[in-house]
């Protein structure tokens, strides 16, 4: 059962994560605050008393329900309409060599000098914006196995989806911000 | 096919490095969000924190009222079983005395009616005199 400072440094160490998992999904940051408090507000209500080894994974889906209803309020409203599927990229890469680009990055990286570090910031804004531009669903799993550091089972249950679902988005989402980045001449 | 494989594990290892790599670059954008949405995020946590203490001390309250009343929960120790009779007491005195009362009333209400029907019975006329308008009439002339 997590008392009072568990549950304080477990929100600690979630919310800038959960904050801006959720903008990437609504592009808004007030309706993003809303949501991770909502959700904090939950997690507090009713898995409190939980374990503490718990509550990653409760409150990724709490979070995850929370953003899906802001959607369908959204849509309710019709002030806006995400629509998902619109989001998917087409497969316009094929000469794109995804293992060639993965490798490169991965020789170059203990190469970087003050020059480039001093470009960091700028880095950041791009892979910052390149994983707002990946597909949502790629997006969330992305975000969800590599971020979060949930394992596949544990991803594919907060998304609601299978295992093989989970790999083939991740998948996806590493193709496409390798690409992105490569064309951009970044590495992360 | 072997070769295949091998491939296949290189390509999984680096895309898992990769992503990693990305994750933490996002760490280190996410950790420089600005002031205001740091602050915003902290007064939420602290909200979800004292719900969640407000909760649990809203538990023990719900624990008998007998407990409450001797302050144990302020005391935060089990209450000795004295004490206990000593807060009982009061009430049971309460209740002995309103039942003695009401004993003590009765028998004296009894004891006024034993005392009537011993002063008719005793009397040289009978009881049923009374009940003779005639009788009545008479009694009321002599009085006056």
């Amino acid at each position: 059962m997590a008392n009072d400072k568990e549950l304080s440094d477990f929100l600690k160490s979630a919310e800038k994560r959960a904050f801006k998992r959720t903008a990437y999904a609504v592009r808004d940051e007030d309706a993003a605050l809303d949501i991770v408090q909502d959700s904090m507000i939950r997690l507090a209500e009713k898995y409190a008393d939980r374990p503490v080894a718990e509550l990653p994974l409760i409150f990724g889906r709490i979070l995850s329900n929370a953003t899906m209803d802001w959607f369908r309020r959204l849509k309710v409203r019709q002030a806006a309409v995400q629509n998902f599927s619109e989001l998917e990229s087409g497969s316009d890469d094929g000469d794109f060599d995804l293992l060639e680009t993965l490798e490169a990055v991965d020789g170059n990286w203990a190469m970087q000098g003050p020059s480039e570090r001093m470009s960091r910031e700028q880095t950041l804004a791009i892979i910052d914006a390149e994983v707002s531009a990946l597909p949502a669903r790629q997006r969330e799993a992305f975000l969800l196995r590599y971020w979060e550091e949930l394992d596949t089972a544990e991803t594919a249950s907060v998304m609601g989806c299978s295992e093989g679902s989970v790999k083939t988005h991740c998948s996806r989402a590493v193709h496409a911000l390798a690409k992105a980045l490569a064309a951009k001449g970044l590495k992360p | 096919m072997n070769g295949s494989r091998t491939h296949r594990v290189d390509l999984d290892a680096l895309q898992a490095r990769f992503a990693l790599r990305v994750a933490s670059r996002l760490s280190e954008q996410s950790d420089k969000l600005p002031h205001d949405l740091s602050e915003r995020l902290r007064v939420a946590r602290e909200q979800a924190v004292a719900r969640a203490r407000q909760l649990r001390l809203a538990q023990p309250a719900t624990a008998p009222a007998f407990q409450v009343s001797q302050g144990s929960i302020a005391l935060g120790q089990p209450t000795p079983g004295w004490l206990r009779l000593a807060s009982v007491l009061p009430l049971m005195l309460l209740v002995l005395g309103l039942v003695l009362i009401q004993h003590l009333h009765e028998q004296a209400e009894i004891h006024a009616a034993a005392e009537v029907d011993a002063a008719l019975l005793a009397d040289d006329l009978p009881p049923e005199a009374y009940g003779d308008p005639g009788f009545v009439a008479f009694l009321k002339q002599r009085e006056q």
